[in-house]
């Protein structure tokens, strides 16, 4: 059943395999979703101690930058996933991501008063502060969907049933990360939270990496995975 | 037969769903307080303004049981007709003399106006964070902005920050902290780090007062807030609401025992000629009070604000009697 496109890829793979396979492809994509959302949420709170709780702080700055910053990462990801492993992609985004979100609590502070002390009101400032702090991991999550739908594909006309299945899974995820932390992770510490999820991203990371250069030993000579 | 009597049963059964809601919605109205005379989406809150006579109240939204902003009989304009905004002149009884006040949080104006007309000379600054708020407070609730009287359109903790950028930082001597409504609570308004920056605009003789209820777990976390930043707090609890003020004195001003509140209370009582009973409030002071013991410090990093106001108080009150 498996579609191979003799082309590009050797036919290494059984049809179990690519089926376990294209699972953890959705996984991927439905953990970034859900670590997206949950950073979107959080940013909120880390930003209103420095900027208040004016409506643009929350409306216009954060939800703002996230979706500049996932249109940058989808044209991104859209361009890169013809040229990288996507697997090496998203292995290495999930541990940048990761250690960026830890890094959050640590430079947040310095960053928001620095930006305060610019002049800049809570429109402008809080605007800056956000790009600052959540633009770069934004991007690189927008990175997700486009490489996974582009891994799934084998055959054009499968393109748009897989476009649909990773944004839907993706969403959907993204939307239990949302109410998940908005409604439960507000009883814990703000640090602790970004840093125990930074290191879970950081960490499914490490496995996809570890993923590839087994499968990549193991096939050697036969083809690198795709 | 049998079939047609399923119907009204089912029927029966879709009216009194119906009918339920639809009751505590008459039963709200019962408790209305006039009819509405203006009413403001603005960028935070649904305003509305209603007229019962010559009182006027202002609440944010409309459903029944949410908390009253304020309150205002206008051809007497020197009655307090809640209980809170007499309860925030217990800051005078630890600096009878201010100079400088800063209210965080307008809503009706009450506290200012009222401030400004025992106090001619007091400079009093105001941060509201919305914007329709100060001109509702002007046309319906008697309050007036003046030369010393001015209103910030900000966050209360944006309004102190930029206050403690500026060189010399000016100082205030009575702080108001009443920056809440019926549902939402700023979390940055309560927070240790936040109670920090207040304390770098608070004079060494002046005194914060923070609105607060006392009837849930929020109003301990609170309390330890305040006990961290400042070492001293001091309660007063309301005889007829369930809110409290959370009073820290500044480093120069002293902490009070009820006979000293209810004496300083008597002198202002006489010099201002007070409409309302400053000796009354003063005798609400409960010394003993502390925060119950399992009670965490709000911080910046978590402050669960919401979730502690749904929790009840561990100890019927908080007082030295508990266990």
């Amino acid at each position: 059943m498996t579609n191979h496109d003799s082309t590009t890829t050797p036919p290494v793979e059984s049809a179990g395999s690519r089926r376990l396979a294209a699972a953890a492809m959705v996984f991927i994509a439905c953990a970034c979703g859900w670590f997206m959302m949950e950073l979107e949420i959080l940013g909120v709170r880390v930003l209103v101690p420095y900027f208040g709780s004016a409506v643009y702080v929350i409306t216009g700055s954060v939800i703002g930058v996230f979706l500049l910053s996932l249109s940058i990462g989808y044209l991104l990801g859209g361009w890169l996933s013809g040229k990288l492993n996507a697997w090496t992609l998203l292995g290495v985004v999930m541990i940048a991501v990761g250690v960026w979100q830890c890094g959050i609590p640590f430079f947040s502070e310095p960053v928001c008063n620095a930006i305060f002390d610019l002049g800049l009101d809570e429109k402008w400032g809080s605007l800056l502060a956000s790009l600052v702090l959540f633009g770069a991991p934004t991007v690189l999550l927008g990175t997700v969907s486009p490489t996974v739908m582009h891994w799934l594909t084998r055959q054009a006309s499968q393109s748009g049933f897989n476009a649909g299945l990773v944004m839907a899974t993706s969403t959907m995820s993204s939307f239990a990360g949302c109410v998940v932390t908005a409604f439960y992770l507000v009883l814990y510490s703000l640090r602790a939270t970004l840093c125990i999820s930074g290191m879970m991203l950081s960490g499914l990371g490490v496995i996809v990496l570890a993923g590839v250069m087994i499968w990549s030993r193991t096939k050697q000579g036969k083809g690198q995975p795709r | 037969m049998k079939k047609s009597l399923r119907y009204i049963v089912l029927a029966g059964m879709m009216c009194l769903v119906w009918l339920w809601p639809a009751g505590s919605v008459c039963r709200g109205a019962l408790y209305s307080m006039g009819r509405v005379i203006h009413e403001k989406n603005s960028l935070y809150n649904s305003i509305f303004v209603y007229q019962e006579g010559s009182v006027v109240t202002m609440r944010f939204g409309k459903r029944a049981g949410l908390h009253i902003q304020s309150q205002v009989d206008m051809e007497n304009l020197r009655e307090h007709l809640l209980e809170y905004s007499k309860m925030m002149f217990c800051g005078l009884l630890y600096n009878p003399q201010p100079k400088r006040m800063l209210v965080l949080g307008l809503g009706g104006g009450v506290i200012p106006r009222e401030m400004r007309y025992y106090f001619p000379d007091l400079e009093i600054d105001v941060a509201e964070i919305d914007p329709d708020i100060p001109p509702i407070a002007t046309k319906y609730m008697g309050f007036k902005t003046d030369d010393k009287l001015k209103v910030y359109v900000d966050d209360g903790r944006m309004f102190i920050k930029k206050q403690l950028r500026r060189k010399p930082v000016p100082k205030y001597d009575i702080i108001i902290l009443d920056a809440f409504n019926g549902d939402y609570i700023p979390f940055h308004l309560m927070t240790r780090e936040f109670l920090k920056e207040v304390s770098g605009v608070l004079d060494e003789d002046g005194v914060v007062v923070a609105n607060v209820f006392s009837t849930n777990q929020l109003f301990d976390a609170e309390f330890k807030t305040f006990l961290d930043v400042f070492q001293r707090c001091q309660v007063f609890f309301g005889d007829l609401s369930g809110n409290a003020m959370l009073v820290s004195p500044g480093a120069k001003c002293e902490v009070l025992t009820v006979e000293e509140a209810m004496d300083r209370a008597e002198q202002i009582q006489q010099t201002l000629e007070l409409s309302f009973d400053l000796v009354e409030v003063a005798s609400w002071l409960d010394p003993e009070a502390v925060p119950d013991l399992k009670a965490k410090a709000l911080t910046d990093d978590l402050a669960p604000v919401n979730w502690l106001r749904e929790q009840e108080t561990r100890s019927e009150k908080s007082s030295g009697a508990e266990r």
